[in-house]
């Protein structure tokens, strides 16, 4: 017997027809086309029972009340609370991305501390014994008034309880970040002697003007802004806007006054020039009850009448007199003022011009008018236990004066070698390193501090220059009480609560601190005698408390306030102006400006990959951020669309991509906010584009004292 | 004779090459035959495997996390709507969670090594309980028992079989490739069925469909 | 079941009132994220980037200060096809049966694990409304967390596009089926995009109800594959006969105008015969 080809072939061919006879080849034929259908790898998301979870979105200061939908208690997605007197079931983009908030590759994911640049992770006992170890050595070399604090805004309990700890530490260098609603709280307060804050009716507004304010780009309250511009032709009501950019307010607008950058105030003048010649205001209340009004009316009709301003705005005299007739003959005219978001401070002098326009029209709290109303004081703080070292800290002047944090980084630039007017500064729910203008120079100020802790969520611009973190819990994993959008006149007071996680190492912001100053102790300790923050909340919020914890909000009557402070124009009788933007003219022959995207985060966090998803690459293209500017500018500054060209401002330059765009006025170039950031581990946004505001240097308002830039002067050339 | 005539000439050098040769002809002789033995050993070999082993290596058994039985709770608590319900949106719970089984196993009910382990395992430590899946569909599939069960009026049994008589779980068997139940495919290698519930391919839903309602459906009826 | 799309069934629409959409993008992120929706590292490159819903940006060309803008969303638009009998450009192309009309919704249908593919339906697509996934999916860690059971993951390889939220329309109808009803109601079913728009300028319902909000938005005329009667509404691309199931509103001329290509001369014969219906 002999084994040869034949053998094989037999072999072989039993083979195969023994597995032809077996199943083995066309179960594994099925088998295989349903494996290359579902590739192990795609994930397969669990399915259970969906329940909905509510809480406060407090991305921006809208505070718009959002749903958690949840399957089998895991949250799958982010949609707009049905009902809620904010936003009514409608939600942003940004609120609806917050699940990938929760899980940001950039978040912080325990305590961290830095040694020789590296990070190196501790527990939370070592970290609140450092900052606690700092406050106390700071406090016993009668130094405690070198504490500081930036905090995002100083509403709520725990923006309260940081303002404490610096004040039972013995210092008042708190500070939070500035917003149009700190200039309307001055500004009312000098126009109207009222301690209060501003709101707009808009919804009852049946002609809004409105003087470059990204209305329905995320001004004030962002969603209730855009249900009122859809409601326009229902309600038969106007939006004029006026802007040096064809904005998508302004595209959304009735009208569009295409005023010259700058001349804004002069055009709200000269608007009132007319209604006070062609007697269009509300006598009764500009002339009879308010104070100066002579010597204001005499100003602007000598000085702002139509034909004296129509150069500097560019616009025409006959439309400068029918927007003073229409703004004078509508029910319930109302103007607005803040630019963009409205996350700048602003110029008094230019809010001021526009607000003249309400009090001539006497829609002063009215109906879809300007309604001021009183700070409900609904937080009761127990007294502060001040010891020697608290009391002289605290006599003692703050670094930056009037509170505004861009004057805080100054004091630090100009002082000296020996100098440390901050020897530690805390950061919470703040990222001044990229907010603030001329954010350059605040990171280098933030590295001359000899101690920094950041309490953030995320790996963010400043809280890589920390020296310690702190991580807290992000919005969707914790509790806070919540007071409404400023700039609105529906009043909520809300409590969020935890909807997801905590997925790391984090604490409260609220219980941070208030471990903290146990960690302190001494004084510190005896002014925090609440165990946690939850104690400390129900303790401060008093009745308030019981009503939040069950209903989960309280709406204040969305009826006028009943009295009318009256109006003083002495401010304006001064007005010379708002103050004008940094740079040579000659040098710098373009104006820079920010532009606000919807679409894009312009606050303390970065935006989604989501968000930068939507972003169109006329504004971010891979790495390049676009400028816009008119096809004019561009033949004029020989730059071409699609190319790369060279920003240069008094404050510093960058390498951008040219976009050309018909309905931005030639002269001005724009680029977007909300981009440059650092991202850590995010890669999805961090390190795209550049930063405007590095571009941007800020301009300190003579009579508020906060920064008024909205611009710079600018050149562009080829790169 | 040729072949005489070189024995003869060259003699038993001769004679030994021949008897190799005669030796390879008988070889070649029973080529063929061994070659049908090969055949057969090999048909033999990969037929029963292909039958008998490929069933086995190609579906990993997997026990349950713990017996269960139909039986006794469809006797206590009535038909299988009773843990298997619909919630109120109209979606199918499914198999309980361990919250609902302690509406009455909040403490230890019997006294069998499978309720020990269910105290100890999930109800002590609230975790839901692992139970593989005999019916689960792929995630590329929707299906709607509130369709079936409330508008058509189809009983549990048509799709499931008799598992509410069943006293023990069987192994879950899932097939090593695709990550299916074997219940979708079905018992038998052929994928022939003899009740309804023997097989749940897409096919086997377009049948069904085209018989009671007169046309496959369109593809998004059942896909997600 | 009807096989054309004049029966009782339902046929589910879309109208965008453009004169309200700011451009906010939510609608954008709500459907990203109800259908799982993936992304990459790099978005801002937009070759290759998955969006089902995508607002476009218009402009009427004029010079400063004449210029203006308009945002258009654009989902899917679950074409008719010609004679609007559910032979919409994809379907009558794709050889894998992948993708399908749905003659009780007028909803096309797109199945992952079907496709293989050959993107024939992206090219002949002309709203652009179909993406291919040229890598697997990758989320960030942990991020998985998020997604919805209620809609397939894709994997590489396949082609994926608006759905109208179809598992939204099996969810209100397994509701429907549990209260023993035979219908659904307007409001029971409704698109991620729908509901998140916070300027409330996209309506979607049923437009073979005149009940439904779609429907008397823009009037679709039965006897014309749906046209619009409204002459403030449009589809896009209306002459390719494709029979889109979104509408378009504007009350603004060269907005209308944008949505299709005119001849010379064409649009303002167009605009008299409107007017001239109008008189009667």
């Amino acid at each position: 017997m002999k084994i040869d080809r034949r053998s094989f072939l037999g072999l072989g061919l039993g083979a195969a027809a023994g597995v032809a006879a077996s199943p083995m080849t066309w179960k594994l034929t099925d088998d295989i086309s349903i494996w290359t259908q579902n590739w192990p790898w795609t994930p397969v998301p669990r399915d259970g029972e969906v329940t909905f979870d509510n809480t406060v979105c407090t991305l921006c200061p809208g505070n718009c009340g959002i749903s958690v939908r949840k399957i089998a208690g895991r949250a799958v997605k982010i949609e707009g609370r049905g009902g809620y007197p904010v936003n009514d079931g409608g939600v942003c983009l940004h609120g609806i991305s917050a699940l990938q908030y929760l899980y940001d590759p950039s978040r912080i994911k325990s305590p961290m501390v830095k040694k020789r640049d590296a990070w190196k992770t501790v527990s939370w006992d070592e970290g609140l014994a450092l900052a606690a170890e700092k406050i106390k050595s700071l406090r016993d070399l009668g130094r405690a008034n070198t504490i500081a604090c930036v905090a995002g805004s100083g509403e709520g309990t725990i923006a309260g309880l940081y303002r404490r700890l610096l004040m039972a530490a013995g210092s008042q260098n708190f500070y939070t970040m500035d917003s149009m609603d700190k200039t309307w709280k001055m500004l009312i307060a000098e126009m109207h002697g009222f301690d209060g804050t501003a709101g707009f009716d808009i919804e009852s507004s049946d002609y809004l003007l409105s003087f470059g304010t990204g209305f329905i780009e995320g001004w004030g309250s962002p969603v209730g802004n855009f249900m009122a511009n859809s409601s326009r032709k229902d309600r038969n009501a106007k939006l004029v806007q006026v802007e040096y950019r064809l904005s998508s307010t302004a595209a959304a607008a009735d009208q569009w006054i295409p005023a010259k950058p700058g001349s804004e105030a002069d055009l709200a003048l000269s608007i009132c020039s007319v209604m006070i010649t062609e007697n269009l205001y509300d006598k009764d209340y500009a002339e009879k009850s308010g104070k100066n009004f002579d010597d204001f009316a005499k100003l602007v009709t000598e000085k702002y009448a139509p034909e004296l301003i129509t150069r500097t705005t560019g616009i025409d005299v006959p439309k400068i007199k029918s927007l003073a007739a229409g703004f004078a003959r509508a029910k319930a005219p109302l103007a607005i003022a803040g630019r963009g978001r409205g996350d700048a401070a602003g110029s008094m002098m230019e809010f001021a011009a526009v607000h003249a326009l309400n009090c001539l029209a006497g829609n002063i709290n009215k109906k879809g008018g300007f309604w001021m109303t009183k700070d409900a004081d609904t937080m009761i703080w127990p007294s502060l236990v001040m010891d020697d070292a608290a009391a002289k800290g605290y006599a003692k002047a703050a670094a930056g004066p009037g509170g505004s944090p861009d004057r805080l980084f100054d004091a630090l630039t100009s002082a000296g070698e020996d100098e440390t007017p901050v020897e530690m500064l805390m950061v919470y729910n703040a990222n001044p390193c990229h907010t603030l203008h001329d954010a350059g120079t605040v990171r280098s100020a933030i590295e001359k501090i000899p101690f920094v802790v950041s309490f953030s969520p995320y790996m963010d611009d400043t809280a890589r220059l920390a020296d310690l973190v702190l991580p807290t819990h992000m919005f969707l994993e914790m509790g806070e009480d919540i007071h409404g959008c400023a700039s609105s006149v529906k009043k909520v007071t809300a409590l969020s609560k935890p909807v997801a996680g905590p997925l790391f190492d984090t604490r409260h912001p609220g219980d941070a601190v208030i471990m903290l100053a146990k960690a302190v102790d001494g004084s510190v300790r005896a002014s925090f005698p609440w165990e946690s923050y939850e104690v400390a909340i129900s303790e401060v919020m008093g009745d308030t408390w019981d009503i939040l914890a069950k209903d989960g909000y309280i709406k204040c009557a969305s009826q006028p306030p009943a009295f009318r402070p009256g109006v003083d124009f002495k401010l304006l009788v001064g007005y010379d102006g708002p103050p004008a933007p940094l740079g040579d003219k000659k040098k710098f022959p373009l104006i820079l400006v920010e532009m606000d995207h919807m679409r894009l985060t312009s606050g303390a966090v970065a935006s989604s990959p989501f968000a930068v998803k939507t972003v169109p690459d006329t504004i971010l293209k891979d790495n390049d951020i676009l400028v816009e500017m008119n096809p004019e500018t561009a033949r004029q500054t020989g730059v071409s669309p699609g190319r790369m060209a060279v920003v240069e401002t008094p404050v510093g330059s960058a390498r951008v991509k040219v976009n050309i765009f018909d309905g931005i006025m030639p002269g001005v170039i724009a680029m977007p906010g909300g981009l440059g950031h650092f991202g850590g581990d995010n890669r999805y946004i961090g390190g795209k584009g550049v930063n405007v505001n590095e571009l941007i240097g800020p301009v300190i308002d003579p009579v508020s004292g906060l920064d008024a830039a909205w611009g710079i002067r600018a050149r562009i050339s080829r790169a | 004779m040729n072949e005489l005539k070189r024995k003869t000439e060259n003699g038993s050098v001769e004679a030994e090459a021949e008897a190799v040769s005669s030796e390879q002809k008988a070889g070649e002789d029973s080529g063929l035959g061994l070659g049908v033995l090969f055949f057969i050993g090999a048909f033999a070999v990969c037929f029963l495997s292909g039958w008998l082993l490929f069933p086995s290596l190609l579906y990993s058994k997997k026990e349950q996390p713990l017996n269960f039985n139909h039986a006794l709770h469809v006797d206590e608590m009535g038909g299988c709507d009773s843990c298997h319900y619909f919630r109120d949106d109209g979606s199918f719970a499914g198999i309980p969670t361990t919250e609902s089984c302690m509406e009455c196993h909040e403490s230890q009910l019997g006294d069998t090594e499978d309720e020990a382990i269910f105290m100890k395992e999930y109800v002590e430590k609230g975790k839901e309980v692992p139970w593989l899946i005999y019916s689960e569909q792929p995630d590329c599939v929707f299906f709607s028992h509130a369709a079936h069960v409330i508008a058509a009026g189809m009983d549990c049994v048509s799709c499931h079989g008799h598992i509410g008589t069943s006293e023990k779980l069987r192994p879950y068997e899932e097939n090593r490739l695709t990550g299916y139940s074997r219940d979708i495919w079905g018992k038998n290698i052929w994928g022939i069925k003899k009740n309804p519930w023997d097989r749940m391919k897409m096919d086997d839903c377009a049948d069904c469909h085209e018989r009671e309602t007169g046309s496959k459906g369109a593809c998004f009826q059942c896909h997600k | 079941m009807t096989k054309d799309n004049h029966g009782k069934a339902y046929k589910f629409g879309m109208v965008i009132d453009l004169d309200k959409c700011t451009g906010c993008g939510s609608c954008m992120v709500a459907c990203m994220s109800e259908n799982n929706v993936p992304f990459k590292e790099n978005e801002t490159d937009k070759k290759d980037s998955l969006t089902w819903m995508t607002v476009y940006k218009l402009t009427n060309g004029k010079p400063f200060p004449d210029t203006d803008i308009c945002y258009m969303p654009r989902p899917c638009m679950h074409c008719g096809g010609k004679g609007d009998h559910g032979h919409s450009p994809c379907v009558s192309v794709c050889p894998a049966t992948a993708t399908d009309y749905g003659y009780d919704t007028g909803i096309v249908s797109q199945i992952y694990t079907r496709c293989f593919g050959c993107r024939y339906c992206m090219v002949s697509c002309p709203y652009h409304a179909r993406y291919f996934n040229w890598w697997d999916p990758k989320w960030p860690p942990g991020m998985e967390e998020y997604l919805s059971p209620d809609v397939s993951p894709r994997m590489r390889g396949v082609v994926e596009k608006c759905t109208f939220c179809y598992h939204r329309y099996q969810e209100a109808r397994d509701r429907a089926y549990y209260e023993k009803r035979d219908t659904i109601a307007e409001d029971e079913y409704q698109t991620a995009c729908t509901q998140a728009c916070p300027a409330g300028a996209i309506t979607f319902g049923d437009l073979n109800n005149p009940d439904h909000e779609v429907y008397k938005l823009v009037k679709p005329d039965p006897h014309n594959c749906g046209r619009p009667r409204d002459p403030k509404a449009f589809r896009v691309l209306e002459r390719l006969q494709t029979n889109p199931k979104v509408y378009y509103i504007s009350e603004r001329e060269w907005v209308r105008k944008a949505g299709d290509n005119y001849r010379k001369g064409e649009w303002d014969k167009k605009n008299m015969l409107t007017k001239a219906d109008g008189q009667h």
